[in-house]
């Protein structure tokens, strides 16, 4: 194994609603790897487990090749998580909060934390019940990223939060990357604004990762298949890895994975009267694959 | 001002080089000239900073740029030279895909270059 965070066989119903069966995902120290999922499909549960929030049913996770036992908190000093709603105590006034979040982090960084505050405009003497969504949002980032994590987990983050502040948060992001190179995983549902930032994308469906591919390759190797012909071809096209396909009168669109030049050869004997090959985003990649 | 273009069939490193040599080749980044750092322009596009190392590093390995330990990257004095035997090669791309787009259209090659030609003394012409 040489991924940081490896997850084997993990299963885990609530009630008789199988949310993961026997998922399996290696993330590599020092990438970025976005988790993308509709609504429902078992991010969040995914999340929870390796965070020890919650036990699984069966399976294993090893973090930096330890096995994670559930309620042993040791390798959670090494993570660090920022979640759509952070709770923090609301009474706290953030100078007490950060000092408080430093008694249990070996590695705090004060300074770090003290810089951010500037940048930010925040007040240490405000109190955290006083702050707007994006301000919490910042201050998460400060606590987490203070804490000088080795692995960074981003469950939605920037959700519900404006264009702006979702723009900052991401800067920070990006630059917390270049300077240490920690290891991301990134879960959201604003899909395009991982599009950059990611090395490999995963995608959850039906409790198990329907895609898991490094995302550079994914896109040179994904296509959009435009054909327009005489005669009704669909049903004519004999090739693997059909992702969706729509006819409309004499014009057909296929998106195909991964997309090859024997392929296109086998397209072609068809004698369609026009073939175009497009690229897609990552957001076009995400709902051929998840619908 | 670098954009990313998410759609395009080019990979994102490819998009910056080619503009940072568009930038190069129009005089807006001169020789000696420094690029912004890595973090910055990562920072600015929201891109992982590796697929901007990567670029950088193709850059300098094509001798455009070079780098100066702890000062950045610079533009070299070789790339406007280098630059211009590029420009066929980035001309070349550009009617690829338009020859591509009137074969789609049932054009034959006499008429395709019926219509370049007549673009051509039009685009001209203006400039006079």
């Amino acid at each position: 194994m040489n991924g940081i965070l490896t997850i084997k066989n993990l299963s885990k119903s609530f009630g008789k609603k199988k949310v993961l069966e026997n998922f399996n995902l290696n993330i590599e120290k020092g990438k970025v790897y976005g988790l993308l999922g509709i609504n429902g499909e078992g991010k969040t549960t995914l999340i929870r487990m390796i965070m020890g929030v919650i036990p699984p049913d069966n399976g294993e996770i090893f973090f930096k090749n330890k096995k994670i036992s559930f309620r042993d908190d040791t390798y959670k000093k090494e993570i660090g998580f920022i979640a759509e709603e952070s709770v923090f105590y609301s009474w706290m006034p953030i100078k007490e909060l950060l000092s408080f979040n430093a008694s249990f982090y070996p590695k705090w960084n004060t300074q770090k934390a003290n810089e951010y505050l500037e940048k930010f405009s925040l007040d240490p003497k405000t109190k955290i019940r006083h702050l707007s969504r994006g301000m919490k949002l910042k201050l998460g980032l400060i606590v987490t990223l203070a804490s000088e994590p080795e692995f960074l987990i981003l469950d939605d983050p920037t959700s519900g939060l404006d264009v702006p502040t979702r723009h900052d948060f991401l800067k920070e992001i990006i630059k917390e990357l270049s300077e240490t190179g920690t290891t991301i995983l990134f879960s959201t549902h604003i899909v395009h604004e991982i599009e950059g930032i990611i090395d490999n994308l995963g995608i959850l469906k039906f409790g198990n990762l329907i895609l898991d591919e490094d995302f550079h390759e994914l896109k040179n190797s994904c296509k959009r298949i435009l054909l327009t012909s005489e005669e009704f071809l669909e049903d004519k096209i004999k090739i693997d890895g059909i992702i969706t396909k729509k006819t409309n009168g004499n014009q057909s669109e296929l998106v195909v994975y991964p997309w090859t030049e024997e392929k296109k050869q086998v397209i072609e004997n068809l004698k369609p009267t026009s073939m175009e090959i497009k690229p897609l985003n990552l957001e076009e990649i995400f709902i051929s694959f998840a619908s | 001002m670098i954009e990313i273009d998410t759609s395009s069939f080019i990979p994102f490193y490819e998009q910056i080089k080619l503009q940072i040599k568009t930038r190069i080749s129009l005089g807006i980044v001169k020789p000696g000239e420094s690029l912004p750092s890595i973090r910055e322009l990562a920072t600015l596009l929201i891109i992982n900073p590796n697929t901007v190392a990567r670029a950088y590093r193709e850059l300098e390995r094509e001798g455009f740029i070079y780098t100066r330990k702890g000062k950045g990257c610079f533009v070299t004095d070789d790339s406007t030279a280098l630059i211009k035997k590029e420009r066929t090669v980035i001309l070349n791309q550009v009617f690829d895909e338009a020859i591509e787009e009137a074969k789609k259209l049932n054009l034959s090659p006499s008429e395709i270059k019926k219509i370049f030609e007549r673009r051509l003394g039009l685009k001209t012409e203006d400039r006079k």
